[in-house]
């Protein structure tokens, strides 16, 4: 770590429904960690398969379209960060999705050059 | 010449002219019916395809076509280029139905025939294939090859087997030789769908080669003959209509029946069979029949593109046997169960089959014979890297959706050369010494 070691730079990331973005925002802007990156990704997990269809014949499609969230917190309480983006992506169906808890080295703020948690 | 004749003439070369116009459409129609029912990476390929049958078959057609159709047809060497004036326009009205029947054969070859192959056989399609056809029928001097056989006339006014079952039997037969694309077919012979890439692009060309349509059929009547031919004309505008409706609800219900669901590309693909099923008899169709044909039309659809598919193991990529050669046959065969008027249905049913056979059979024998020759000397397909790296690529060097890579000079991962013709960025070659 560059600066200060009192901090931990901490990346969430997060795989959830597409339309479960918007909650997930909202929920994330709740606790004061609004800056994230949205990516979307295809995944398998405990979802059933469904079946695509072409010209009347079904095929299986075992990866779902889903969203990843990253979002990378130092101020924050990543067990904030956590609970925000659990409470707003859940239905309590399968495919609900998982959030993933990652140690950051270091973070550097391109605009200001400025490093460590500040640049987060 | 009379004011009158002159002013007839004039009216109906007019109309001519803006039908030939609406049938030169129907490419952007085939274009994107084609590239939606392709993955993104033959998209490309697919387009390219379309324009080079219109540019390469257009040109072979005016040089050489016109003049082996005039020659078959008993009237001399006429090619084209030694017409003028009207004689030009007749041409170009010839030239896009011509050029219709030759781009269906792309969508059914699509994702692995060489593109020296496409082109090398639509220029046999332009120059000998269809102008043989017409010789039979529309370009004959005296009555068509059929009447001669029969002693009653073939009956196809706008082309439904002249040009749609051609070209339909002509697709299904170089993709039956070409093989199916990788992956299609599993060892234990079982296929495997392989879905397109864009739905909206399907739907967006069948649309577009509806509205072509009705150049194609109401454009087939004259206005002007002895009287305003608002009879003929108000009776195809009215089948073609009402087939083309038809067409799409009877692959919906049979999808239905069969899946239990209304599957989008058999409704697009079905109200297409609808409009070529109708397009031999529009103008001798009754009110009833314009529903029988194009509902049946629609309805055999997903049966025999099943057939063609499941049974005979033949690839065709976006089912233009379906759509084109077993609509186009069944429309032109039910020409006397359906006519409005009295028509003596055994010997018209007889002279009907008996062109189905000769344009059925002359078509197949000929493409099944060049594509023959193609594969014998290995110019018929891709190699297999070629075919797994998409034919954009490797036949074009070109990606339809690129993703990264603009700006200052490309460099690749391992520091060698970038290769941009397409023939070395195979996997399983070592290029980049």
């Amino acid at each position: 770590m560059s600066e200060s070691d009192d901090q931990d730079i901490k990346m969430v990331v997060a795989v959830v429904r597409p339309d479960k973005l918007g909650d997930v925002k909202e929920g994330l802007a709740e606790v004061g960690a609004p800056s994230l990156t949205v990516t979307n990704v295809s995944g398998r997990g405990s979802q059933p398969a469904k079946t695509g269809q072409w010209r009347g014949e079904e095929y299986v499609v075992d990866l779902h379209q889903k969203v990843k969230i990253e979002c990378v917190v130092a101020e924050i309480p990543v067990d904030d960060v956590v609970d925000a983006i659990r409470e707003s992506a859940h239905t309590g169906e399968p495919g609900d999705g998982k959030i993933f808890v990652i140690d950051v080295d270091d973070a550097v703020q391109v605009r200001t050059g400025d490093s460590g948690p500040e640049a987060v | 010449m009379a004011p009158l004749q002159a002013s007839t003439e004039a009216l109906n070369y007019t109309w001519v002219l803006v039908v030939s116009f609406l049938i030169f459409f129907m490419h952007a129609g085939f274009a994107m019916l084609e590239a939606g029912q392709v993955r993104s990476k033959n998209v490309a390929n697919q387009l390219t395809k379309n324009l080079l049958t219109w540019s390469v078959g257009v040109a072979v057609f005016f040089l050489i076509g016109s003049g082996i159709a005039s020659l078959a047809g008993g009237g001399g060497w006429g090619a084209a280029y030694s017409a003028s004036g009207l004689g030009w326009i007749d041409w170009l009205y010839g030239a896009v139905f011509a050029m219709t029947g030759a781009t269906i054969v792309s969508g059914a070859v699509a994702g692995r025939a060489k593109l020296r192959a496409y082109v090398a056989y639509t220029f046999l399609l332009a120059a000998v294939i269809y102008p043989v056809v017409i010789a039979m029928t529309w370009s004959s001097t005296g009555p068509g090859l059929v009447e001669v056989i029969t002693g009653t006339a073939f009956t196809d006014f706008a082309g439904g087997m002249i040009v749609h079952g051609m070209g339909g039997i002509a697709g299904l037969t170089a993709a039956a030789i070409l093989g199916p694309r990788l992956g299609r077919y599993n060892d234990d012979g079982s296929a495997n769908v392989i879905p397109g890439h864009s739905m909206t692009f399907a739907v967006l060309g069948t649309l577009i080669l509806a509205f072509g349509w009705y150049g194609f059929n109401v454009g087939t009547s004259a206005i002007y003959s002895d009287g305003f031919l608002a009879e003929q004309l108000g009776r195809v505008a009215m089948t073609t209509t009402i087939a083309m409706a038809c067409g799409a609800m009877g692959a919906a219900a049979v999808a239905w029946y069969k899946t239990g669901k209304v599957d989008t590309l058999y409704v697009a693909n079905g109200l297409l069979a609808g409009l070529v099923g109708i397009t031999a008899i529009p103008h001798t169709t009754s009110v009833w029949g314009a529903f029988v044909v194009g509902g049946l039309a629609g309805a055999q659809l997903p049966i025999v593109f099943s057939f063609v598919e499941k049974t005979l193991k033949i690839d065709d990529v976006c089912a233009v046997f379906p759509v084109h050669g077993s609509a186009g046959v069944l429309g032109t065969l039910l020409y006397p169960f359906v006519a409005a008027g009295n028509v003596a249905i055994a010997s018209a049913f007889i002279a009907q089959l008996v062109g189905v056979v000769l344009i059925g059979g002359w078509t197949l024998t000929a493409t099944a014979i060049i594509w023959y020759v193609f594969k014998m000397t290995g110019q018929a397909r891709v190699s297999r890297s070629h075919e797994q790296e998409g034919l954009d690529v490797s036949e074009h060097g070109v990606e339809t959706y690129p993703e990264f890579g603009s700006g200052q000079d490309t460099v690749v991962a391992d520091g060698g050369e970038v290769r941009t013709d397409g023939g070395t960025v195979d996997m399983t070659e070592d290029d980049n010494e």
